[in-house]
C-alpha cells in the first residue's frame, strides 16, 4: 500500500516539474521582453545578459513616453478610438442584422447572407488597392474613421455569424408570442433576446478588440500621419527608422502593446474560447 | 412569408457589405485591367498586366516563398498543437492552466512577436546567441537574418509558438464534443485504448482537424507582418511573401494595375482554400 502511494507521489512531482519547465521555457520570450522593459539601458547592453535584474526601472517607459513630443501616447489613443469605434458601429449594425438573419425572413436574404459569408472567403489583403482607391475617393484615406470603416467590413462576418447562432438557438416560440402581445420586433430583439445573448455579445467584443487592437497591415497602408497610426505601426517605425536598435524603446513599446489583450484573455477567457471556436464544431 | 421588418433591420450591414467589400472586389478586377501610374494615365490595357507579371521572375519568387512558408510552417503548428490536444483534453486544474499558457502568444499581435524573437535571437546582445555560445555551438553572435533559410527557420518557429494554441483550442473544441458514451461502449465492447483512438476520436474529429489545418493554411498564405519587420523580405528578397509583392508594386512602385493583377492572382490561389474554410465551418446550414 505504502509503495504505491509513494510511487504515485513521485510521478505527480515529476509531472509536474515537467510541466513547470514547460510553462517556463514557452513563455520566456515574453518574460525576456518585459524584464527588458524594466531595465536600465547600460544593462539591456551588458554582456553577459542577466536573467534577473539588477535593478529595475522605469527609464525605458519614461524614453518612450516622451520621445518625439509623446508621439507613442498618440499611438495609443489613436489605436484605443479606432478600435472602440469599431466594437461600437459594429455592434450597432450587427445586432439587428444577426436577428433578422435569425428570426425575420425577407426576400433575398439567403444572397446577402452569402455574401456576408464571402467576405471571410475574401481575404482583404487581395483587396488593398481598390479599398485605398475607395478610401481616397471618399476623402477617407488617413482617418480614423476610414480604418473604424474598413475594420467594421472584414471583421464583422464573424460576429454576425456567432450572433445569429446565438440568435437561433432560442426558442421560436418566445418571438411568436411576444408578436401576440403586441411587441415590435425591435423591442423583442432588445428587451427579450439580446439580453439572452450576452455571452455571445462579450465573444463578439474580445473578438473585435484583439482583431483591431493588433491590427498592422491595414493601419499600415490606410494611415500616413501619427494622427491616424495604430500602436502596432507605431512600435514598426520606431524599431525601422525613429530609434533602430534602441532594444529599450522596442520591447518597452512592444510590452504596451501585449498588455491589453492579454489582460482581456485571462478575465473573459471562457467568452473568447467560445467566440473563436465557433464553427469549430458542426453541431 | 409574411412582411416583417428584416430587411431594415439588415439594411447598415447591407450598405457597408456594399461600399467596402462588393465594390472594392470589382474595382479589383476593372483595375487589374488598366495602366494606373504615379503619373495618372488610366486606360485599359487588356491583359497586359497579367502577361507581365507571369514574366517577372520577383512575382514567383514571392509565391513559392509563401509556399515554402506554408509548407515549413504548418506541420510546425500543427503538431504540436494535435499533440497538446490530446494530452491536456481531460480537465482539470492543471490542464487548464497549460491551455490558458499555451494560448496566450494567440493574443498577441504579430508585430509584438516577431520583434520578441527579434531581440531574442538579436546578433549581438540577444540571448539565444549568449546560450549558443556558452553551449559552444557558436564561436560568435549569429546573424541568424543573414542567410535565406536560418531567417525562414526563425520566422516559422517563431509564428510558430504564437499561433499553434489557436490550432489547439480548436482541436480540444472537436475533441471535447465527442460523447464519452461512445467510449464507454466501446470499453464494454473490448476496444482497447490505442484502438479508440485510432477508429473513434480520429474519425470523428476529422473535420475539425481539417478545419484547424484550413484555417493555418490560409493564414500562412495571407502572412504579411512577420516577413516585414523580422527580414524585410531579405536576405535578396527570398523572404518576400506574395503580399509584400503586392504591396510594393501598389505604394513603393505606385503601379496600381499591376499590382490589382497580382492581387487577382492571389485572390484566386485562395478561393479554393478558403471554400473549404467556408464548407468545413458548417457557416452555411441550409436548414
Amino acid at each position: 500500500m505504502m509503495t504505491i502511494k509513494k510511487k504515485n507521489i513521485t510521478k505527480e512531482i515529476f509531472v509536474y516539474l515537467i510541466f513547470i519547465i514547460l510553462s517556463a521555457i514557452f513563455l520566456f520570450p515574453i518574460y525576456w521582453t518585459f524584464i527588458t522593459a524594466f531595465k536600465p539601458s547600460a544593462e539591456i547592453l551588458k554582456y553577459p545578459p542577466r536573467l534577473i535584474p539588477a535593478t529595475c526601472t522605469l527609464d525605458q517607459f519614461n524614453k518612450l513616453f516622451t520621445a518625439g513630443n509623446g508621439v507613442f501616447l498618440q499611438y495609443i489613443k489613436n489605436t484605443v478610438i479606432i478600435t472602440i469605434g469599431t466594437i461600437l458601429l459594429v455592434l450597432f449594425i450587427i445586432i439587428p442584422c444577426s436577428f433578422s438573419f435569425a428570426l425575420l425572413p425577407y426576400k433575398g436574404q439567403k444572397i446577402i447572407f452569402i455574401l456576408v459569408l464571402s467576405i471571410i472567403m475574401v481575404p482583404f489583403q487581395s483587396l488593398l488597392v481598390p479599398l485605398y482607391n475607395l478610401l481616397t475617393k471618399l476623402k477617407l484615406f488617413n482617418t480614423k474613421i476610414g480604418i473604424i470603416l474598413i475594420y467594421s467590413t472584414f471583421f464583422m462576418p464573424f460576429c454576425i455569424f456567432m450572433m445569429r447562432n446565438a440568435f437561433k438557438q432560442l426558442p421560436k416560440a418566445i418571438y411568436e408570442s411576444a408578436l401576440l402581445d403586441g411587441a415590435g420586433d425591435f423591442m423583442i430583439m432588445m428587451k427579450i433576446y439580446l439580453p439572452l445573448c450576452i455571452p455571445s455579445v462579450v465573444s463578439c467584443i474580445i473578438y473585435l478588440f484583439i482583431n483591431g487592437w493588433n491590427d498592422f497591415i491595414l493601419s499600415f497602408i490606410f494611415s500616413s500621419s501619427d494622427k491616424v497610426r495604430n500602436i502596432q505601426v507605431g512600435i514598426n517605425l520606431f524599431g525601422k527608422e525613429r530609434f533602430t536598435s534602441d532594444w529599450g524603446i522596442i520591447n518597452t513599446g512592444t510590452v504596451i502593446a501585449i498588455i491589453p489583450t492579454v489582460i482581456l484573455f485571462i478575465i473573459l477567457q471562457k467568452y473568447y474560447v467560445q467566440g473563436m471556436t465557433t464553427g469549430a464544431v458542426k453541431e | 412569408m409574411k412582411k416583417n421588418n428584416g430587411f431594415l433591420f439588415s439594411l447598415p450591414v447591407i450598405l457597408l457589405v456594399l461600399i467596402f467589400f462588393v465594390y472594392p472586389l470589382f474595382d479589383v478586377f476593372r483595375i487589374s485591367f488598366m495602366e494606373w501610374t504615379v503619373i495618372g494615365t488610366k486606360k485599359y490595357i487588356g491583359f497586359s498586366n497579367y502577361l507581365k507579371t507571369f514574366q517577372e521572375f520577383e512575382f514567383w519568387q514571392s509565391l513559392s516563398n509563401t509556399l515554402i512558408y506554408t509548407i515549413m510552417v504548418t506541420p510546425l503548428i500543427f503538431i504540436p498543437a494535435l499533440l497538446a490536444a490530446i494530452l491536456l483534453k481531460s480537465n482539470n486544474t492543471r490542464n487548464s492552466i497549460l491551455r490558458t499558457i499555451f494560448f496566450i502568444p494567440c493574443t498577441i499581435s504579430l508585430v509584438a512577436s516577431s520583434y520578441i524573437w527579434n531581440w531574442l535571437l538579436n546578433d549581438s546582445y540577444g540571448i539565444f546567441n549568449y546560450f549558443f555560445i556558452k553551449m559552444g555551438f557558436v564561436s560568435e553572435g549569429i546573424n541568424w537574418f543573414s542567410s535565406t533559410w536560418s531567417a525562414r527557420v526563425i520566422i516559422c518557429i517563431s509564428v510558430a509558438w504564437k499561433t499553434f494554441g489557436f490550432s489547439m483550442i480548436f482541436i480540444l473544441a472537436g475533441l471535447s464534443s465527442i460523447s464519452p458514451d461512445i467510449y464507454e461502449a466501446a470499453e464494454i465492447d473490448g476496444c482497447n485504448k490505442k484502438r479508440a483512438f485510432f477508429s473513434i476520436t480520429l474519425p470523428l474529429v476529422k473535420p475539425t482537424l481539417m478545419l484547424a489545418l484550413i484555417l493555418s493554411i490560409a493564414g500562412s498564405f495571407k502572412g504579411f507582418d512577420q516577413f516585414l519587420i523580422m527580414t524585410g523580405g531579405g536576405p535578396m528578397r527570398t523572404t518576400q511573401p506574395i503580399i509584400m509583392y503586392i504591396n510594393k508594386v501598389a505604394f513603393n512602385a505606385y503601379d496600381m494595375g499591376r499590382s490589382a493583377a497580382i492581387s487577382v492572382l492571389f485572390l484566386l490561389i485562395l478561393l479554393f482554400v478558403s471554400y473549404q474554410q467556408i464548407r468545413l465551418g458548417g457557416y452555411y446550414d441550409d436548414d
